[in-house]
């Protein structure tokens, strides 16, 4: 079900392997994906930055009923992770039992198994995020 | 210039292995000449679709079921807005009929949410979503909302039994609408046993999934049938997006999409929100309910729960089909629903028991997670 083609993967490394995100000059607030535009004042004056891949985990969610492609790795756990620049995104937590899991938990950036292109065998990576250094 | 919905006609939202699209929208303008006293001579097409090509392999919609349905001299549009590609259609049906580019729009809503399995229709569902960040990461929209349920609960001291108020509620309101995808009742017992989808939300606070597909007849003023005995105009409409994932807002517990569509359909049709009787709003999950509730000013933020008594809240009548929950949601035909529920009830022949006679009413209609959001207000002039 899941066909990307390699050339969409790869133009998209910036934003999957590197956490690349933007900050606006004008109110001082950070986003990811990165936008052309700042997605709290509008303004057009951002800067494109990487991240630490440090955070923090303010939410999450135990996903069971998951799309057709990420079936051996169901149930998923997704979060609602702050990084220490200041912004925040949703990614799946692995390296972890849901139970262990609270708000304020340190987090910080892995690559991961994504998901398998069924009908090309393509395995595409990804950020996730495990437990801090020292949380594990 | 006004525009005006002069008929409307739906099919029982359902599974139709044995129906395609074609067939679905034929019958949808089938039920419309069933109701409608006048020959229905469009000069213009409207389809709303969300997903024919992942779903069908199928683009090119509107001229394949204008075809279908015998329709010549006429022109051909395809709107697709998500989820909230109903709406999206009848304002741009709006648009042509007041600028006199049309004078008759036939807008037929038409999807099949229950083609394939679950999980694949999951996977249709979630590419609302950017493909680049979220679809690649297995995050959907009920994943979102899953995520939101735990923070307005936290937020706002509630259990997740508190939540159960909602769809109970639309269950109890679909029992009357013929053409809602599930007419029973549930009981506590049976949302507690539904099962986990996304924790904490349970099957029940999902929509099922299912086809269907509805039909409008959008007229301009000089256009109006003068053996109509009931006219009802389009007084105002609104559109709004906010950040496609809920991570990127200041504020997730308030949908901003919701909120300045809203604000713009009153400002453009001039009224007072209390003059509003009767609104269908998009309750796709359970906590994105209360979310667009509070969104539009309905509730105090963190009250809708405890606001909502039979169905209604502040003195306005809330999705008295059943909602998403339980009359449906066939994606790109959801807003043309939610535009024949309010229709047919400002003519009186739906909900009248409970609404009686009203003049104005609403239709709220969202992609997602609040990503857009349309408003339309209608009222009934004679
Ligand atoms: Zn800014």
């Amino acid at each position: 079900m899941l066909r990307r083609s390699p050339a969409k993967i790869w133009r998209s490394r910036d934003i999957l392997y590197r956490l690349k995100y933007a900050t606006c000059k004008s109110c001082g607030k950070a986003f990811y994906p990165p936008r052309a535009r700042c997605v709290y004042c509008g303004s057009q004056d951002v800067e494109y930055r990487y991240s630490s891949g440090r955070g923090v985990v303010k939410e999450y969610t135990i996903l069971y009923q998951t799309p057709s492609g990420f079936g051996d790795l169901s149930p998923l756990i997704i979060g609602l992770v702050e990084l220490e620049e200041g912004f925040s995104m949703l990614a799946q937590i692995v390296d972890v039992e849901p139970d262990k899991i609270t708000p304020g938990m340190r987090v910080e950036a892995v690559l991961r198994r994504l998901v398998v292109d069924g009908s090309t065998g393509l395995i595409y990576y990804g950020i996730k995020f495990a437990p801090a250094e020292g949380m594990r | 210039m006004k525009s005006f919905i002069a008929a409307s006609g739906v099919i029982k939202i359902d599974r139709y292995y044995e129906k395609n699209l074609k067939t679905l929208a034929r019958e949808a303008l089938e039920s419309i000449e069933k109701s409608y006293a006048e020959d229905l001579v469009p000069d213009t097409l409207i389809i709303s679709s969300m997903t024919p090509e992942l779903v069908d392999y199928q683009s090119s919609i509107a001229d394949l079921i204008a075809d279908h349905l015998g329709l010549r001299k006429i022109r051909v549009y395809r709107v697709e807005a998500g989820e909230a590609s109903g709406l999206a259609a009848v304002q741009l049906a709006y648009s042509l009929t007041t600028s006199k580019a049309s004078k008759r729009v036939l807008v037929i809503g038409v999807d099949k949410g229950s083609e394939m399995s679950v999980s694949r229709m999951a996977g249709v569902y979630g590419s609302i979503k950017d493909s680049e960040y979220m679809q690649l990461q297995g995050i959907t929209p009920l994943a979102e909302a899953a995520i939101l349920a735990k923070l307005y609960m936290k937020k706002y001291n509630y259990s997740y039994e508190d939540l159960f108020i909602w769809p109970y509620t639309m269950h109890q309101n679909s029992l009357e609408t013929s053409h809602a995808q599930l007419r029973f009742r549930i009981s506590p017992d049976s949302y507690k046993d539904s099962p986990v989808l996304a924790e904490p939300l349970r099957l029940l606070d999902s929509y099922p999934l299912g086809d269907g597909a509805a039909a409008l007849y959008i007229v301009s003023e000089d256009a109006i049938e003068r053996s109509s005995d009931a006219i009802v105009s389009i007084e105002g409409f609104g559109g709004s997006v906010d950040s496609k994932d809920i991570a990127s807002r200041e504020d997730p517990l308030l949908f901003r999409s919701v909120r300045e569509s809203w604000e713009e359909a009153l400002s453009m049709a001039g009224i007072e929100r209390r003059k509003i009787k009767y609104i269908e709003i998009h309750d796709n999950y359970t906590p994105n309910a209360f979310i667009i509730l509070e969104s539009m000013g309905l509730a105090e933020r963190g009250e809708a729960p405890e606001r909502l008594e039979n169905s209604s809240i502040e003195g306005v009548h809330v999705n008295l089909s059943g909602g998403l929950k339980a009359r449906g949601n066939p994606w790109g035909a959801t807003g043309i629903y939610q535009i024949h529920e309010v229709f047919q009830a400002l003519l009186g022949s739906f909900k009248s028991s409970i609404l009686g006679e009203i003049e104005y009413g609403a239709v709220h209609n969202m992609n997602g997670t609040g990503d857009s959001s349309y408003v339309i207000i209608l009222k009934r002039v004679r």
